[in-house]
């Protein structure tokens, strides 16, 4: 009820004002061009001081009804200069806008949808237009921020085209369990970007998240708010920074305007593992009559039981290939020779299609857009992809002049097929790909062509002369080792299935009536609704699973907002208030029901009710945050601004007595070129600006997660099996969300007449009462305890240079952005020195929060050096001996990112291209370790037959206490021992300087001449190349790519077989009708 | 005016909305209500789940991982019963990245489990619980069970945290170690105190306590004599267990074990039953699992030194085999989800082999002579003890006989020296024939006990030895058992394997290292932690 009597007293406050507002208005119009009088399609003419505006159509022209009160009009188009033109009782009022690359004046988009000029503003914060996402696209549409914003660090995760995207700005906020995220707000509503599973230790497939929803097409521009400052009036969902997209909304026009954008782009493995090819498949053996280590020489298979039975299937210790036939996991005998790239032969050409189609129309009063999108990819590995369909309409209507009416519904329906595995191997046929030695050619596990990876039909086997060792009937998993969860890439890829459909909605509803020209009162509603399908298929017959396993799982998630605001803005002489005060309502419900089933009745039939034990899963969250929120703006002859704002929330999920935190910001800015006269004429332009703020993180406590419940959802032998609910966290009645204040300064400087700019930020952010789910020792009861004890800083500087070297026929545009943050965790639970993370399936790496360092550590265990001399301790064998503790070995996080946007316009050509590049991060690459154990990687070489010879030199065990000298030159078989044993005992041969530099994005653009499409009904018409992740032009990382993250979880620096690196190229064709 | 008069209106109907809007918060109180979890629950559901999942770790919804790291992939392999070419900690001692989950298992599961869950117990029926003062013979049973949990855990680790273990939710996260030597004293002492705390109901409440306990009861369905035996049984395993450090605690314990009551026959034998259903994860038994083709499918195949005992010391006869040979045996052939597949002449008793412990592959072709195929070489573990709604053993009469019998050789506790042979005859006996419940086909007749006993008598020279060796036996599946028997005794003697590379200098781990996040995490730990290692032996364990 209380919904409606919002919506109930807005109309009624509206009617109640239509027949004042009806009586003394005027009508203009006109048209707006650029310097070379070209029409400019989309600029925003205002009425100063009212929020009566409308938007220039294709021609340029426009049309307003001013109101009465009216009398001057701004004008405003991203990249020219904001102008305010009195309207002294003219009728048409036409200009033409000056390019200011410095975009001061420009009105820009705030916290809450409040529109402010750039120069207002007392913090930083930036907004990518949406052409940059529309030509060389990302899936989701977090990735293409990579390199666009300072202090913005986007990791796209190693994990395929419907993978999740993790985006951290100005550095993490918590050690905790949320994934320091930014809050997203669509057209004002909060969406849900919640994570819906990664891999880990164990393996598993990177279920995605809630930003590839959107379609880029869609976005007029992104906005990010990066401190507290920025977004103190979000309150308890602002810690980690707000990203605001608007979409892009319908314009007065003649007739329907239609735009048509086509994108087509192939995607290709960029294969960077450089494994050795001189030895295949195979291991060290005793000649009979000897032992140990010194004698071993190198084997292949000559028989299928030696083949199977010495587990050879997967390692590259073999002799030297070229001579002598080998006997494969199927039986069959081949020469022992270098197949070639099987990487090649396994990964196909991905393929990403795009096309929306735009409508605009209507009057500048009642207008709309409508956008239908379809995009369908088909990803490197076979048999999987992303399909995505979006529909959008935006309808603007005013009434009477002094209300407005603003709705947007978008809807969109993701289909993502076979979400592949990563890191630990069940299910992940990338891995096996890796594994596979130089004399195997992968198209001899297809088996059955019929049913790929499947042990093919007797008829077949008798054919290709196969034996099945294992003696699995056909139809089930064709098998190249004893080991079950090496998976066949062909059974991964084509009979295992993950697959998820969602269905979601995002419409929003704003109302809002001007009393005055200086008072108003909007009413919005939001509401961000999906449905989340996902199958999940082990088929019967999988090595590791032979009964098989599927799951049918359904989560379902709203989160509705009421919002009202009442404000006020007009300027007194020299002193100008903008004031608002408002309300927000927020509920959200997630309800996931699952339908789990083991082993299928019937043999190869995957149908959940097929399935012989069923179980159910139910998991169900409501929550809600009511918040009241206010913000004071006063402006000193237009160059001075001080603004204070305050939120306090109310929580659902705390402490009932004490459930409301109050989060105030302050912020200024200082424009003293507007303040002193007789500044120098180079100086064009210099703002300072400094804020403080506090702001907080709710979802860092989840329903119910303040006490300790019971439950007894198990059974056996029908009596229930209870347990507390909260599995192996200890939960705290007391438990709030954390607070991170922030304080920021910055300058804002252009020169020589804005060709040249520099903006620069200092800030220094604490989050305090961090909750951790600390690490507790398992004796305890539990593994982790949540507390409100952690603190951590992050001190950093954003810089952004911008510059126009070359205006004349060609022009060059540059922008520079760089960030450096530097974080420190601060404290944790008294007497704990480090928090720990994941960890990798080698289980030698932890990724570890350690007081006094910075976030996201990688330790791992190395290898023991003797504490007299420092030298690395040996055994008698020539292996290291490892230290058994974890010591500090880099960190998983970057610390320095950027990037480098170039732009050269001649006549109809652009080029753009972005190049990006991170450094201070380190990586730790199990996929290293694991390739190097078992004889792949090149370093291997050393030491075998007719390679270099490994010699290792440092002290070894004297038998008496101490160490002594030591060095050996290994035999073939110590020097495998070597290599084997290497990554788990001394990882820190493993952890590699993640820096790298990449060309990001390439565009080459040619607008066809309006003179050729002047006979047809086409208006523009402009074909690009479009390119992203084309090269990759410096990294430290051997065989990997330094941005291998299985996870986007908080545990960053871990590789272990992640989805391979790829490259897209491509044309994008956008003409308007 | 008129703007004022709207800003009026305006601002109070604002003001309405905002009281519903804003700052309301009784709704929001109300929403923080789980609908799927209760404050407290009935401490019986909490018993059954304390019992299952001393089986396997069940309810930790992952039942056959603790079997399958340790008591398979490191004790079964140590202690020499199965052979491996793989199996890295257990067959060949070396370290690997995954012999850490071997070490972590126990660690990880029974603390963060089944000790878990006890705590729940006492709490809920403690002062202040909510259900204070009831339940005294559940609660009883519940700390016989934490007797066992903990006894296993230390004798895995050595010292562990005890006294200060389970006290999260009282502010303890760090507890401190306690020496294995406090840890068994406390241990025995509330082993003395439950099994006298046990009660006959005598009132009608008492009696309606009982049989909600014997609901829940899956182990003896509220038998409290049952429960009696098995706590005097093993207060007697524990007292045995200390035989060698402390003298006197074993006489006073093993005297009141023996005084108390221990178990009498099979009947009294701690089994927890599974099933098949609903969940595989959770209700099935993880040592089948662990072992069952298509599922965790390892290697069931034994190894040559137990093959060998089995056989007896002719082995071209059947005459003096073990009659346990075809029970505890599959025989030779491949099993695959379909089902075992002996080859010809497979289950003849006489062709059993074992596989040589500690080997490669090459190793077995070098002993063979050509390219062996080990499934259609080696005898298996009988798949009739791998069901998967198998029984899961915990403890047995014939182990208490045992016991007893190696009491009475070392006049331990006033075991009457005299009844040494007596003891050790039905510990056999009781050994051979406790397998009926896996499946009725494994009965061995009173037959051909009397004739193996007779043909092997109890020999007071070698009895140790015939003791040690007769236990090793018993602990079939329950390996990491048999393992602790074996650092206890010494017997069976085993010849260690020594494998290029190996982390122990050749000799068999005689303890399992701590998790590296205990090592790392807890700053406790450097304080009173027993040497992480693989070869510093515990408390009780000395020559």
């Amino acid at each position: 009820m209380k919904k409606l009597n919002v919506v109930l007293v807005l109309v009624l406050l509206m009617v109640a004002g239509i027949p004042a507002a009806f009586a003394q208005s005027r009508t203009v119009s006109g048209k707006i061009t650029d310097a070379s009088g070209a029409p400019i399609q989309g600029a925003n003419i205002l009425v100063k001081g009212t929020n009566v505006g409308t938007t220039t159509n294709a021609d340029g022209e426009y049309t307003i009804n001013v109101p009465a009160s009216g009398n001057t009009l701004v004008v405003s188009y991203v990249g020219h200069a904001t102008q305010e033109l009195p309207i002294s009782g003219r009728n048409n009022i036409s200009v033409a806008l000056i390019e200011d690359t410095g975009e001061l004046e420009r009105v820009v988009v705030t916290a809450l949808g409040i529109q402010k000029t750039q120069k207002a503003l007392g913090f930083s914060q930036t907004t990518v237009g949406g052409e940059n996402f529309t030509q060389a696209r990302e899936i989701s549409t977090a990735n293409a921020l990579a390199g666009r914003v300072a202090g913005v660090n986007v990791t796209k995760i190693a994990s395929g085209p419907a993978g999740s995207s993790r985006v951290v700005i100005r550095g993490a906020k918590t050690l905790g369990s949320t994934l320091n995220q930014p809050l997203y707000v669509v057209d004002g509503v909060p969406i849900d970007n919640s994570n819906f599973g990664q891999a880990g230790v164990w393996g598993g497939a990177d279920q995605g998240d809630g930003m590839s929803s959107i379609n880029p097409d869609d976005i007029e521009s992104m906005t990010v708010l990066k401190g507290a400052g920025a977004a103190a009036l979000y309150g308890s969902r602002a810690a980690n920074g707000v990203i605001l997209i608007t979409t892009k909304k319908g314009s007065g026009r003649k007739g329907i305007g239609v735009e048509v954008n086509s994108n087509y782009v192939f995607e290709k493995v960029n294969n960077l593992t450089d494994f050795q090819t001189e030895f295949g498949s195979g291991g060290l053996v005793n000649p009979t009559g000897t032992s140990g280590l010194s004698t071993q020489v190198p084997k292949f298979a000559e028989s299928i039981e030696e083949h199977w039975n010495n587990w050879w299937g997967l390692s590259a210790w073999g002799p030297r290939l070229g001579t002598g036939q080998v006997v494969q996991f199927d039986g069959v005998t081949r020469p022992y020779t270098y197949k070639g790239d099987n990487w090649d032969r396994f990964y196909e050409t991905g393929n990403t299609f795009t096309n929306t189609v735009a409508l605009t129309g209507g009057t500048p009063e009642q207008n709309f857009r409508f956008s239908a999108s379809s995009l369908q990819n088909e990803a490197v590995v076979p048999n999987s992809g992303f399909d995505r369909i979006n529909l959008s309409l935006s309808a603007n209507a005013k009434f009477a002049k002094r209300f407005s009416l603003n709705t947007k519904v978008l809807y969109s329906n993701e289909k993502a097929k076979n979400r592949p595995n990563l890191s630990d191997s069940p299910g992940n046929g990338i891995l096996t790909l890796y594994y596979l030695p130089g004399d195997v050619d992968v198209r001899d596990l297809l088996g059955d062509p019929k049913k790929p990876g499947a042990v093919p039909s007797g008829e077949q086997q008798a054919a290709q002369g196969l034996t099945i060792f294992d003696g699995k009937p056909p139809g089930e998993e064709f098998q190249i080792n004893y080991n079950l969860w090496t998976q066949n890439p062909y059974w991964a890829a084509y009979q295992q299935i993950n697959t998820d459909t969602r269905d979601r909605v995002i419409a929003t509803g704003e109302v809002r009536y001007d009393f005055t020209d200086f008072l108003y009162l909007s009413g919005q509603a939001g509401m961000d609704w999906y449905t989340l399908r996902s199958t999940r298929l082990t088929p019967q017959g999988t090595g590791h699973n032979r009964g098989g396993q599927m799951s049918e799982l359904e989560n379902r998630t709203r989160e509705i907002n009421l919002q009202y605001m009442l404000g006020f803005n007009k300027t007194f002489s020299k002193i100008g208030v903008n004031a608002f005060i408002g309300g927000n309502r927020m509920r959200r419900q997630s309800e996931n029901m699952s339908l789990d089933g083991t082993n299928f009745n019937l043999a190869q039939f995957p149908a959940i009710t097929n399935a012989n034990l069923k179980s159910y899963g139910y998991g169900f969250g409501k929550n809600g945050i009511n918040s009241l929120f206010g913000s004071v703006e006063l402006n000193y002859n237009e160059y001075l601004f001080l603004t204070g704002t305050a939120r306090k929330d109310w929580f659902s999920v705390l402490n009932p007595d004490d459930n409301s935190i109050l989060y105030p910001s302050v912020n200024a800015s200082f424009v003293f070129t507007d303040a002193f006269d007789g500044l120098p004429s180079w100086l064009s332009y210099g703002k300072l600006r400094t804020s403080w703020a506090q702001v907080g993180n709710a979802s860092s406590v989840s329903p119910y997660s303040t006490k300790l419940t019971y439950a007894a959802s198990l059974t056996h032998l029908g009596l229930p099996l209870a347990g507390n609910t909260s599995g192996t966290n200890l939960p705290n009645f007391f438990l709030k969300p954390f607070t991170s204040t922030e304080t920021e300064f910055g300058i804002d400087l252009r020169f020589f007449q804005n060709r040249l700019g520099l903006d620069f930020t200092y800030y220094s952010q604490k989050t305090t009462d961090d909750i951790l789910n600390a690490a507790i020792s398992r004796a305890s009861g539990y593994t982790s305890h949540s507390v409100n004890l952690g603190e951590i800083t992050n001190k950093g500087i954003e810089f952004l240079l911008t510059g126009t070297p070359i205006k004349s026929e060609i022009q060059w545009d540059i922008s520079l952005n760089f960030a450096k943050n530097n974080s420190n965790v601060v404290s944790l639970i008294e007497g704990q020195k480090s928090l720990s993370g994941e960890e990798p399936r080698t289980r030698t790496v932890l990724i570890s929060h350690i007081v006094g360092y910075p976030y996201g550590m990688i330790t791992g265990i190395s290898q023991l050096k003797d504490p007299a001399t420092g030298l690395l301790v040996y055994d008698a064998d020539g292996a290291p001996v490892t230290d058994n503790s974890y010591q500090i070995l880099g960190n998983g996080v970057p610390d320095f990112t950027g990037g480098l946007n170039n732009s050269f316009t001649w006549k109809n050509l652009n080029l753009t291209f972005l190049i990006d590049f991170k450094s201070g991060g380190d990586i730790y690459s199990g996929t290293n370790v694991r390739m190097t154990q078992d004889g792949f990687t090149k370093q291997t070489l050393k030491g075998r037959e007719g390679e270099e010879p490994l010699t290792v030199t440092g002290v070894t065990d004297d038998g008496a206490g101490g160490y002594k000298p030591f060095s050996k030159t290994l035999t073939p078989g110590e020097a495998a021992n070597y290599w084997g044993k290497l990554g788990d005992r001394a990882s820190e041969n493993f952890v590699y300087d993640a820096s790298f530099i990449k060309l990001r994005q390439v565009t080459l653009g040619y607008q066809i001449p309006k003179k050729i499409l002047s006979k047809t009904p086409v208006q523009g018409l402009m074909v690009s190349f479009v390119a992203r992740n084309l090269a990759i032009l410096k990294k430290n990382t051997p065989n990997i790519d330094p941005e291998s993250s299985y996870t986007s979880s908080n545990s960053q620096g871990l590789d272990y077989f992640g989805f391979p690196a790829t490259r897209t190229y491509g044309f994008n064709l956008r003409a308007t009708f | 005016m008129k703007y004022i008069k709207r800003l009026i209106i305006g601002s109070s109907i604002l003001g309405i909305i905002g009281a519903g809007v804003g700052c309301n918060t009784d709704e929001l109180k109300g929403l923080n209500v789980d609908p799927q979890a209760l404050d407290n629950v009935d401490p019986n559901f909490l018993f059954t789940s304390v019992e299952l999942g001393t089986a396997s770790g069940g309810t930790a919804g992952d039942n056959r991982y603790i079997d399958w790291r340790t008591n398979i992939n490191f004790a079964a392999y140590a202690i020499q019963q199965l052979a491996s070419t793989g199996g890295e900690l257990g067959s060949r001692y070396v370290e690997s990245g995954s012999t850490f989950e071997s070490s972590n298992a126990p660690f990880e599961f029974i603390y963060g489990d089944q000790l878990k869950n006890i705590s729940v117990i006492f709490k809920l029926t403690g002062p202040g619980g909510a259900y204070e003062g009831q339940f005294n013979n559940m609660v009883q049973a519940s700390r016989i069970l934490r007797v066992f949990l903990y006894h296993r855990l230390t004798d895995y680790y050595g010292n562990i945290p005890y006294f200060e273990a389970m006290q999260a939710d009282s502010g303890v996260y760090f507890p401190h170690y306690d020496s294995q030597e406090l840890i068994y004293q406390d241990l025995l002492n509330e082993l003395d105190e439950a099994t006298a705390a046990i009660t006959d109901p005598t009132d009608a409440l008492g009696e309606v306590e009982l049989t909600a306990m014997s609901r829940a009861d899956i182990i003896f369905n509220g038998d409290l004599d049952k429960w009696r035996r098995w706590g005097y049984s093993l207060m007697l395993r524990l007292g045995m267990r200390v035989a060698d450090v402390k003298p006197d605690w074993a006489n006073t314990y093993v005297a009141k074990a023996v005084a108390g009551g221990v178990m009498e026959s099979n009947d009294d034998n701690v089994f927890i039953p599974t099933a098949e259903a609903p969940s595989l994860w959770t209700n099935q038994n993880g040592i089948s699992r662990a072992f069952i083709p298509g599922d965790g499918g390892q290697s069931s195949l034994v190894s040559e030194t137990l093959v060998n005992v089995l056989k007896g010391p002719n082995a071209a006869s059947t005459a003096d085999d073990d009659p346990r040979i075809m029970v505890l045996l599959g025989g030779i052939g491949a099993w695959t989800p379909d089902g075992f597949d002996p080859i010809a002449g497979g289950t003849d008793p006489l062709n059993q082999k074992g596989m040589p412990v500690g080997k490669t592959q090459n190793d077995l072709d070098a002993i063979e002579g050509h390219v062996v195929d080990q499934n259609l070489t080696y005898s298996r573990i009988n798949p009739k003890l791998l069901d998967r709604a198998e029984p899961y053993m915990l403890m047995n009469y014939g182990e208490v006989e045992l016991y007893l019998a190696e009491a009475a050789k070392r006049g331990i506790g006033g075991v009457d020296p005299g009844s040494a042979a007596t003891h050790y005859n039905a510990g056999v006996k009781a050994s051979m024939q406790m397998y009926t419940p896996y499946d009725a086909s494994l009965t061995v007749s009173d037959q051909a006990v009397a004739d193996y006993l007779a043909m092997f008598p109890y020999n007071d020279a070698t009895a140790l030895e015939q003791i040690g060796l007769q236990m090793w036996l018993n602990h079939y599946l329950n390996w990491w058992e048999a393992w602790s028997e074996w650092r206890r005794t010494g017997f069976p003697v085993l010849t260690p394997v020594n494998f290029p590379g190996n982390s122990t200098g050749g000799t068999i781990p005689v303890r399992l290292k701590y998790p590296g996040a205990e090592v790392g995490g807890n700053p406790n730990f450097a304080e009173g932690a027993s040497p992480n290692d693989y070869t510093t032996r515990v408390w009780w364990d000395v020559d």
